[in-house]
């Protein structure tokens, strides 16, 4: 009874012991956080998706993973708040003066690196899956798009970093938006032939107004219907295979001969 | 132990060129320092990234078949001239190469079973799935009873000419290929029916209950083979077509090009 009270007015009295107090608390919670964003990631099958990434080798050739550092990342963030918060109660650190700074500037760089080991990711994986979708296509050049894919996707992520940190990216965001609208506008205009003869293909193939085996005759030339794909028709004729474009066919008018 | 290996070292003495059929990774490195001959490779897939590579769209079960396709396939890439003489490391028995075999290229023809995928209308994987649906049906029929069926692959248009339907089209405005899941499913069902499947170049299934009407003029298959197979050896002749025909009487697939019969499968070895 005599020993318990001195104990316990030196535990509410004491700031040193009670900053220590929230210390070891904020160490035990960061560290089960850590634990349990760990087995999140892991039960959404994050591992398997960064499987390959240049990103995750580097982590394993560091030693870690991708999961492991988002984890620790997210237990970094609580290790620092609690000690910040302990600081205080000690007194050490005056809250009023450094509060401000570090609500404001923590979660934007929390956010910051979490855009930036998501873009490195999402990059390389992007690449990844548009180079296999290219493996049939043998020819070097179509090496270059992957590429391109995957430092546009390190160029967003990058500038969401840099807009979380507050630093000016106006200019990155005008060559962005340079860029896209290149894209867009040039994509349009290249793909132009493409895109109107995938819709005149949708209604070739839906309405069939004629099959595989048919004679038909659009413009000048005549002949039987050896193929209709999204894009084009093959209409042959003694071993002269036209193969016409959908939108001219409906340009031009389908005549089809029966006799 | 010397003796023998004097005796089976006659077995791959100058030689022009050693084929592997299907090389583990470390096999095939193994050969990388063989110098005075061609090393090729043959095998589904180039995963050894080897230079000279013969892709093979079936594994043939029986050795020969796959020899065979291994050797027109190098020769019609020039990989191999008329008078070379060849050693094959294949897989028989074993899951690895456990066989070697010597061959003259002159034995094989260009236009034999390579030229069936290779040098035909249809492209290879079309004329590849064909056969498996074809060698599935053989296995197991339909409902436990053999059932017969013809697939006339590539030169659709044609095909349909030289065809009158025996009913309506079950295909009719519809947009299935083969090599899509459902299909097998779907064919076998339908195998029931009378009369050929048409399937179009790019493996569009373009109509079934075909009746086909070639002139069977100077078609040369065997005797004793039925009405169905000399339907098929007579459409490959009237039109630039594959037919692959599953025998109802004998289980066996069998592929027709040019009014010729150029390859014979059976199912119950794959």
């Amino acid at each position: 009874m005599s020993l318990h009270e001195p104990v316990l007015r030196y535990l509410t009295s004491s700031p040193f012991l009670a900053a220590s107090a929230i210390f070891i608390v904020g160490l035990i919670s960061g560290y089960l956080l850590g634990q349990f964003v760990k087995r999140a990631l892991r039960a959404i099958g994050l591992p398997g998706v960064v499987e390959g990434t240049a990103f995750e080798r580097s982590a394993r050739g560091l030693g870690t993973s991708t999961v492991g550092l988002l984890s620790q990342l997210v237990a970094f963030s609580v290790y620092l708040g609690t000690t910040i918060a302990a600081l205080d109660v000690a007194g050490v650190l005056v809250m009023a003066a450094v509060l401000p700074f570090f609500a404001a500037f923590l979660p934007q760089v929390f956010i910051a690196v979490l855009a930036v080991i998501a873009g490195l990711v999402v990059g390389d994986k992007a690449a990844l899956l548009v180079s296999e979708h290219l493996r049939g296509v043998k020819l070097p050049e179509a090496g270059l798009i992957p590429t391109l894919v995957k430092y546009s996707i390190f160029y967003i992520a990058g500038l969401i970093a840099l807009n979380q940190l507050g630093v000016a990216t106006r200019a990155l965001l005008i060559l962005l938006a340079a860029y896209v609208f290149g894209i867009i506008f040039l994509g349009g205009l290249a793909f132009r032939d493409l895109l109107s003869a995938g819709a005149a293909g949708v209604y070739l193939l839906l309405n069939e107004p004629y099959s595989i085996g048919d004679e038909i005759r659009v413009g000048d030339r005549t002949g039987i219907v050896q193929e209709v794909d999204l894009f084009v028709t093959h209409v042959e004729n003694d071993g002269t295979e036209y193969i016409i474009p959908n939108q001219q066919i409906l340009r031009e008018g389908i005549v089809r001969i029966r006799d | 132990m010397s003796d023998l290996r004097e005796l089976l070292g006659g077995l791959v003495s100058e030689v022009d060129a050693v084929f592997l059929f299907s090389p583990s990774a470390s096999f095939y490195e193994s050969f990388e320092d063989v110098d005075d001959a061609l090393v090729v490779v043959v095998a589904p897939d180039d995963s050894v990234g080897a230079e000279e590579f013969v892709e093979l769209p079936l594994e043939f079960s029986d050795v020969s078949s796959r020899v065979r396709y291994g050797v027109e396939g190098a020769m019609d890439q020039e990989l191999v001239d008329d008078g070379d003489e060849i050693v094959c490391a294949v897989k028989t028995f074993d899951e690895d190469i456990d066989t070697v075999m010597r061959v003259k290229a002159s034995n094989f023809s260009p236009s034999g079973v390579y030229g069936l995928f290779v040098n035909s209308r249809a492209e290879p994987a079309v004329i590849r799935d064909v056969l498996e649906v074809a060698v599935e049906l053989g296995k197991k029929g339909q409902k436990g009873k053999p059932v017969g069926a013809l697939f006339v692959v590539g030169d659709a248009g044609k095909v349909m000419n030289k065809s009158r339907p025996l009913s309506y089209n079950p295909f009719e405005k519809s947009h299935v290929h083969v090599g899509d899941p459902i299909v097998n499913v779907m064919l076998k069902e339908f195998s029931r029916l009378d009369g050929a499947f048409v399937i179009s170049d790019s493996g569009k299934i373009v109509s079934a209950y075909r009746y086909l009407e070639p002139s069977a003029e100077g078609v040369d298959i065997p005797k004793g083979l039925g009405a169905r197979h000399m339907a098929a050896g007579a459409i490959t002749r009237d039109s630039n077509a594959v037919a692959i025909v599953l025998s109802e009487s004998d289980g066996l697939v069998r592929a027709f090009k040019g009014g010729e019969l150029i390859l014979e499968l059976d199912p119950e070895e794959y």
